[in-house]
């Protein structure tokens, strides 16, 4: 039973997906050539051909898995589309290649791990990859600095972000990891007044966890991405023993960590000063944040409507702040709708994981989850001003190859654990 | 294009993208209010938990079952095993349960006590955890008399 109702409301949902965001893209179209798009039939052929595909994928090889996360995404990298096809044709034109990749990466993600488990096999393979992925960047040939960030990597003619591959294969790592240490590390050793801590020993993870963030923070100058491994392990860490002392202890690190950063660091203050007051160097440094801020506030309740507003005056539009953009064409209405999608999505994963049975999936599906809703609450939070930006991709919707293509993958392995799960009630099937 | 239209358009865009959200809430719903009479009832415990279990600390032994003794194959019956609070059952020496067979998995099946009662759980074995030959999918309770046929060795709870 549960598979024929998930599939179908999956299909369902796909096709509302794909409806919305052919009529936002005909919508811009209409407003800025009064005219119907071009090429909106091989548009909409398209669309439906990869979502369609997804759908079937989703058919044969996890047929029990959850049906709201794929139209959710579909959804999601639609509008974002919409968006960058409006601001940038050409980079409309790899973003339609990088979708297909993605879902072409979903499905063998889908196709390739059959069982979770197996994951839980290749732990320490999937750390040593986690960890080099991580680090390549710094490499002297390969690596690539952009807009200031060492965070790509150049092999021939193909250039990739690999962090945001190790996101995901960390998590994987982070599962296994803390599924067989957990009992050590929830054991209560020292008790410092009212906070009980486990063994200092057993806090190595954690430092190291800490040590990396830094190093990364420092020498790839990428802030975002540090906060959310940071971020992601101690979540992990605070699911997996149930120790609220962990938070304690790591959000003291994180703060020390960052205090020290700022002090020693230009980028870091830069940063935080733009975001405690960018009026004051509105021309330069606070120019993308404020110009964000007007756009959001142009925007009013419903928006200027696709392809009325001007977006296109802030730097970076199509990836950090595609968020501005969205807000600034439909509104708070159409920026709510996106907070409101990762909402879905990060309540659809933690469900995965309350239903869960194996500790492992429990753990990785509250860890992809986590990287989900972390990553979406620091791009959104520093592009409204509400903690400093940190350049990251929106997932789903900002423009970015690598970005999309992982964050696919991360969905795969949600629905997997999730179809899992189905096939471990099999009462409830019944 | 009149700017009215357009207004009126995007509008009814926006209702699209809120009608989406509320399919979505109405599938989740369904699907939760649906499946939790049967969930309760298809689990015959909450889901075990041996950060906790072990947290609790051993010393709580339980009344009567706490054996676990070869019947198959005939060159090892009779071997007896002593339930701990947790055990693992595999070939790998690291496991309490040793089992010298090549249809066992290194690390097979874990057997462990909660609440008073016994559990057993296949940890992604190969050839699969069965008790009294239905296949263990999910952690399930023992009771005494129960035959676990794990890789071709069979053991009964004494």
């Amino acid at each position: 039973m549960i598979p024929v109702v998930r599939r179908n409301t999956e299909l369902g949902l796909i096709l509302l997906a794909i409806t919305i965001t052919a009529a936002t893209y005909t919508l811009a179209s209409l407003a800025t050539t009064a005219d119907l798009p071009a090429d909106i039939g091989p548009f909409l052929g398209v669309v439906l051909a990869l979502l369609a595909g997804a759908h079937v994928a989703t058919r044969r090889l996890a047929p029990a898995g959850d049906g709201v996360l794929l139209p959710i995404a579909g959804l999601l990298n639609g509008l974002g589309y919409v968006w960058i096809a409006r601001l940038d044709e050409e980079l409309a034109a790899l973003q339609a290649t990088w979708t297909a990749v993605g879902i072409l990466a979903f499905v063998v993600t889908l196709a390739v791990v059959r069982r979770p488990r197996d994951l839980e096999r290749y732990r320490y393979t999937f750390m040593l990859a986690g960890v080099g992925l991580l680090l390549l960047p710094l490499l002297p040939v390969v690596g690539k600095t952009v807009n200031g960030a060492r965070i790509w990597v150049e092999l021939g003619p193909i250039s990739f972000q690999p962090g945001e591959f190790a996101k995901i294969i960390l998590a994987v790592f982070f599962a296994s990891y803390l599924v067989d240490k957990r009992e050590v590390l929830g054991m209560a050793a020292n008790r410092l007044g009212p906070v009980t801590l486990p063994e200092l020993r057993h806090f190595g993870p954690v430092v190291l966890a800490w040590a990396a963030s830094l190093l990364v923070m420092t020498a790839q100058r990428d802030l975002g991405s540090s906060l959310l491994f940071f971020a992601l392990f101690v979540v992990m860490l605070w699911v997996a023993t149930e120790r609220a002392s962990y938070l304690v202890v790591s959000g003291l690190l994180f703060s020390g960590g960052a205090f020290v950063a700022w002090r020693l660091f230009d980028h870091v203050q830069r940063r935080i000063a733009v975001w405690l007051d960018p009026w004051s160097d509105v021309s330069d440094q606070g120019f993308q944040v404020v110009q964000a801020t007007f756009a959001l506030a142009w925007g009013g309740v419903a928006g200027t409507g696709p392809g009325l507003g001007n977006p296109d005056r802030i730097p970076l539009i199509e990836t950090d702040f595609i968020f501005a953009a969205i807000g600034e064409e439909l509104g708070l209405l159409g920026s709510v709708g996106v907070l409101v999608a990762y909402l879905l999505m990060v309540g659809a994963g933690l469900r995965i994981a309350l239903r869960a049975e194996v500790p492992f999936n429990k753990l990785l599906a509250t860890g992809l989850t986590a990287i989900l809703g972390i990553q979406s609450f620091i791009i959104i939070g520093g592009v409204t001003r509400l903690v400093p930006l940190t350049g990251i991709t929106l997932p789903f919707v900002s423009y970015g190859g690598s970005s999309l293509i992982a964050n696919y993958i991360l969905l795969a392995l949600l629905i997997r654990i999730s179809d899992d799960n189905a096939a471990a009630e099999p009462d409830a099937l019944a | 294009m009149p700017e009215s239209l357009l207004t009126i358009l995007k509008l009814c865009a926006l209702a699209l993208l809120y009608l989406f959200f509320l399919r979505v809430l109405r599938a989740v719903w369904a699907e939760v209010s649906s499946t939790r009479g049967v969930a309760v009832a298809a689990r015959p415990a909450p889901a075990p938990d041996p950060a906790r279990a072990s947290r609790r600390g051993p010393g709580r032994r339980q009344r009567g079952s706490s054996q676990l003794t070869v019947v198959e194959p005939p060159e090892l019956e009779g071997r007896s095993f002593e339930l701990a609070d947790e055990l693992t059952v595999g070939r790998a020496a690291g496991c309490q349960v040793t089992l010298e067979d090549n249809y066992v998995s290194q690390l097979h099946a874990r057997i462990f006590r909660r609440d008073g009662m016994l559990f057993v759980e296949d940890l992604g074995s190969t050839n699969g955890t069965y008790l009294n030959t239905r296949k263990v999918s999910s952690p399930v309770a023992l009771n005494r008399g129960d035959r676990l046929k794990i890789g071709s060795t069979v053991l009964e709870l004494a």
